[in-house]
């Protein structure tokens, strides 16, 4: 993007009487020739503008692309190190006014900077996100800076949050009751909106696709169906509504359980806030269950899929009946239905297959980076000189 | 997507393949290697030896070779196997080397086999032969005496000028190997403004013999133009600008005047001076240390030159000893001390000197400077006052005392490494390293530059042959007047320079600013003439002012004498209208009682000259309508 330059003068107001002079017709001095030195990145877009015959917008946009190609290069990490995509997250002044002591309510992810990945972090991710946070933020770095040297709230957060997501357990506790999904969760589309799009079935996709996508990271069998699209067969779509009418959540709400007063030896007391708490985890499952429930509900109700097989199936039953008075007819009739079920059968299994075959080759394909560059830094390592270089 | 199961994300497993490169600035008498630190600036590093400013000196000593500031103490006992200052005799031939300078290191001499090549001759110890292996048939009665080591036995080498840079060379690369634990797979090697192609081509061939693999030779003044233009811009520089570049080496003098329009830099005049140096600032150092002596010992020294033997051998110790004293001085203003073991007859010697005193023995030094500053500013037609900042090159420019000396003819908004406070702790205006940081940032950016294509390829040649590479700029500056009513001064309103003369088309500028747009209600307009201006420095001469309150009659004579002082002042003057541009402000809003509203204006000139000036309001839902103005080309 071009450079802006903010200017602190401000111009006067325009006199009533000035009218915009019409343009002289002239044009600027003659150029004159110079001999640029070849330095710096300015020479550089200036060549490539020259070379490439671009506009500057042209140019903003190649900028941008070779930004990226060069980053792709330097791999994502800060210092050329893999750091396995955790990347440097932006910090929010909120973050540094948590209270350690409320760690229940911090959002483990985003204390750790994983807030673009969450539950998809892999545990060498977290380990990671965690190194690098303790490397900004600890008490020991700050212990020369002014103001509070003794400041370490933020400091103990990320311990927490560490202490969480590290322990299996714990961390699916937390995935549980993520904030972050928690807002997402109302966003279910509603009866009416289904009811009154202008587009129904695209409606449908859009809006209950992310939603199937959400929920499906709750379930103990992996991998889950996902919503398709709208040329799906039969058994597809069958097989969808049956998987996510079985759904076996892994989902529970212990984290939301009250604490036990520790300190009190009130047998009773304790008994007492155990009990609460169980059975308001069982009614916070019951009421997930019935929650997603109602959503599969909700899209087997709207599902456009569902109405298009019934329909069909009731074409190819009027075609049965009709063939039954012309033979001919039916069987052409039957065997173009058939041949169309074929046809569209082959062509989702084709997909799929470029879909596997793209997926195997990019895996191939990122292995083979990875190998390479760990051959050129042995390489490299090897190619040190041993001998002294110094002739005589 | 879809079917992605839980629990797992594609980590993108990407190491860095950016290959290692170093930057080397490479000087007549020091030299220096900057590699590229994590955080993408670039750091000068130390030798073996802990030296940031490696000497170009190569001795011989025995067996030994020495190389680097290990060198230069053999100039003492040494001296005609100690070689110095060959960077400037790449590519020369032999007939064109004056011989009438004094030498104090080993003498260029004719290459006995090849025509008309410089060469050094040095002594040095060959490893003797091994002895014949003994056979196994006729073996010798054991016998009670060692068998005698066999000695090296002396020799004589003949070096070319090319062999001795390739030998500094390798020796610098390796130094920074050996810091970064990797091979370097490219570097940037500084070269003067003057070097011709044989001499460029020489250094590359050089190079080539040490096997590094040489990127581009990036001439000095670019290299210190591309470190002050990237990172942060200080607050009182615009983008574009004119700096004056002082590189005051051991051995000349090199300044560059450069015009940089948003980080682009080409240069307005040159001018290299091999009489003003470091190397005159020692001598006169020298001198008064060696005054002092014999004032202190009765002891009789005459250096700089020397003739006897004995002088020149203190000579050559004194010359190592200011060095510090040199460093001292620049780092502190306090005194500094010089002390020599057994400077001569067997005395020692130790002197103090502060900067105050230095700065009166040197004075004259930076007169020469001062004079040849105007000189060059005035060979590109501009005034002192045209410099927005100056930039230090070189060791003798740490010396704030040369500083205080160009001060003085400069406007006093200049910007100066010292003015910034980015030369003492090595900060990005320390004049030591500056041309090696530059030289690695270049070489960041030179070695990612892909080759596969013949347009990549030109590009390519663009860095490594571009000192062939020429381009047009604008002669004039343009910008924009928005007029008022009873103005001051002849332009009648705000004048805003927008595309400075001396730009490289094409080019596009970008300002955002606010307008007022006055207090009354109803419709308001924004609009502004655009014109060429004439820019100059006017000289007005003023009587001082008294410096006594009492105006009387007595002050009448002394009057006379006083002379008048210059005051200078930079002055605008609208030449051509070329267009105007106004639109109705439709985002104003209210502050204080006045309307004021945000607009931005871009310039862009394109190759052929063809202005086009677009302007827009950029209120709180976005950009506004843009209004578009076009002045063609001639």
């Amino acid at each position: 993007m071009a450079n802006v330059r903010e200017l602190s003068v401000v111009p006067p107001p325009l006199p009533a009487s000035w009218t915009p002079p019409a343009a002289s017709g002239k044009s600027i001095s003659p150029l004159v020739t110079r001999r640029l030195i070849p330095a710096g990145p300015a020479y550089l877009a200036h060549v490539k503008r020259a070379v490439h015959n671009l506009t500057f917008e042209e140019h903003d946009k190649h900028a941008e692309e070779e930004r990226k190609r060069l980053e792709a290069m330097n791999g994502t990490g800060v210092d050329g190190e893999d750091d396995l995509g955790v990347g440097d997250e932006p910090e929010d002044e909120e973050l540094s006014l948590l209270d350690p002591k409320e760690w229940k309510k911090q959002d483990h992810y985003q204390v750790l900077g994983l807030s673009h990945l969450r539950y998809k972090a892999t545990g060498d991710q977290i380990k990671i996100a965690h190194r690098k946070k303790v490397l900004k933020h600890h008490p020991d770095k700050k212990a020369g800076l002014a103001g509070d040297s003794n400041d370490d709230a933020f400091f103990k957060c990320i311990q927490k949050a560490h202490d969480v997501l590290t322990n299996p357990e714990r961390r699916r506790q937390f995935d549980s009751v993520d904030p972050y999904y928690e807002l997402l969760e109302a966003d279910v589309p509603a009866e009416k909106q289904l009811k009154s799009a202008k587009n129904p079935q695209k409606f449908f996709f859009d809006s209950f696709a992310p939603v199937f996508e959400r929920e499906a990271r709750f379930s103990r069998k992996q991998p889950v169906p996902m919503l398709g699209g709208f040329e799906d067969t039969k058994e597809t779509v069958h097989a969808f509504y049956d998987f996510w009418y079985n759904f076996d959540s892994w989902r529970s709400f212990e984290y939301l359980d009250k604490e036990i007063n520790e300190g009190s030896d009130n047998r009773d007391d304790k008994r007492y806030t155990e009990k609460k708490n169980k059975s308001e985890r069982a009614r916070r499952k019951k009421e997930d269950i019935a929650r997603l429930r109602s959503i599969v509900d909700l899209a087997l109700a709207y599902d456009p899929r569902i109405k298009r097989i019934k329909e069909e199936e009731k074409a190819a039953r009027e075609a049965k009946k009709k063939s039954k008075g012309g033979a001919q007819n039916g069987v052409d009739a039957k065997q173009k239905a058939e041949e169309e079920k074929r046809k569209a059968e082959e062509a989702a299994m084709r997909q799929e297959e470029e879909e596997k075959v793209a997926r195997a080759e990019a895996k191939k394909a990122k292995t083979a980076a990875a190998n390479a560059a760990k051959k050129a830094r042995r390489a490299a390592r090897a190619a040190e000189p041993g001998g002294d270089a110094e002739p005589q | 997507m879809a079917a992605q199961p839980n629990g797992t994300a594609d980590a993108p497993i990407e190491v860095s393949s950016i290959p290692t490169v170093v930057g080397i600035n490479f000087g007549n008498s020091y030299a220096s290697i900057a590699v590229l630190a994590k955080e993408g600036s670039a750091d000068c590093i130390a030798n073996e030896d802990g030296e940031r400013q490696i000497a170009c000196a190569v001795a011989f000593l025995g067996e030994e070779v020495y190389i680097g500031n290990q060198a230069k103490p053999q100039l003492v006992k040494n001296s005609h196997n100690t070689i110095m200052g060959f960077r400037n005799l790449l590519g020369k031939k032999f007939s064109e080397i004056p011989q009438d300078k004094p030498i104090t290191s080993a003498p260029v001499i004719q290459h006995p086999e090849q025509p008309d090549v410089p060469a050094y001759k040095v002594q040095v110890l060959q490893a003797a032969p091994s002895p014949l292996p003994k056979s196994t048939t006729t073996t010798p009665a054991a016998s009670n005496t060692a068998t005698p080591r066999s000695e090296p036995v002396p020799a004589e080498r003949i070096l070319t000028v090319l062999e001795v840079t390739t030998l500094f060379l390798k020796s610098l690369v390796q130094s920074a190997e050996d810091f970064l634990g990797r091979k370097v797979q490219g570097a940037v090697i500084s070269v003067p403004t003057w070097f011709d192609s044989i001499q460029r081509n020489a250094l590359q061939k050089a190079a080539e013999d040490a096997g590094i693999r040489v990127l581009q030779l990036l001439e000095v003044a670019g290299a210190a133009a591309l470190i002050t233009t990237t990172g942060l811009t200080p607050k009182e520089l615009s983008h574009d600008r004119t700096q004056l570049v002082v590189d005051l080496g051991a051995s000349s003098l090199e300044l560059s005047l450069l015009s940089i329009r948003e980080g682009i830099a080409f240069s307005l005049a040159t001018l290299s001076d091999p009489t003003v140096s470091g190397n005159a600032i020692d001598d006169k150092l020298i001198k008064f240390f060696a005054k002092e002596f014999t004032k202190k010992t009765k002891t009789p020294l005459t250096v700089a030159p020397a003739t006897e033997s004995q002088d020149k051998r203190a000579e050559a110790k004194l010359r190592l000893a200011v060095e510090h004293t040199k460093r001292t001085l620049s780092a502190s203003p306090g005194a500094a001390t010089c002390s020599v073991e057994s400077l001569k007859d067997g005395l020692d010697f130790t002197g103090t000197i502060t900067r105050l005193r230095f700065d009166m023995e040197v004075r004259s030094v930076y007169d020469q400077v001062y004079t040849r500053v105007k000189e060059l500013v005035e060979k590109a037609g501009l005034d002192l006052y045209d410099v927005d900042e100056i930039v230090y090159v070189g060791g003798s420019t740490s010396l704030p005392g040369l500083d205080e000396t160009l001060a003085q003819g400069f406007p006093e908004s200049i910007v100066t490494p010292f003015t910034a406070g980015t030369v003492i702790g090595g900060g990005v205006g320390d004049p030591t390293t500056i041309i090696s940081r530059g030289c690695a940032l270049q070489a960041k950016l030179v070695v990612v530059l892909p080759d596969d294509t013949d347009d990549e390829r030109e590009i390519l040649a663009s860095f490594t042959d571009g000192h062939n590479w020429t381009q047009t700029a604008t002669s004039k500056t343009i910008g924009m007047l928005f007029p008022e009513e009873n103005a001051e001064g002849p332009l009648g309103g705000q004048w805003i320079p927008a595309v400075l003369r001396d730009t490289v088309v094409p080019a596009r500028r970008l300002y955002r600013l606010d307008v007022d747009l006055g207090e009354g209600e109803g419709e308001k307009k924004v609009g502004f003439e655009v014109w060429e201006a004439k820019e100059g420095v006017k000289i007005d001469r003023v009587k001082p002012p008294k410096l006594d309150d009492e105006e009387d009659a007595p002050a009448d004579d002394e009057e006379e004498e006083e002379e008048d002082i210059e005051v200078k002042e930079k002055t605008v003057e609208k030449e051509t209208l070329l267009t105007a541009l106004s639109f109705a402000a439709k985002e104003a809003r209210q502050v204080e009682g006045r309307w004021t509203t945000t607009v931005e204006a871009q310039f862009l000139v394109d190759r052929t000259g063809g202005l086009e000036i677009s302007a827009w309001e950029l209120g709180p839902s976005g950009k506004g309508e843009k209004t578009v103005v076009i002045v063609p080309s001639a």
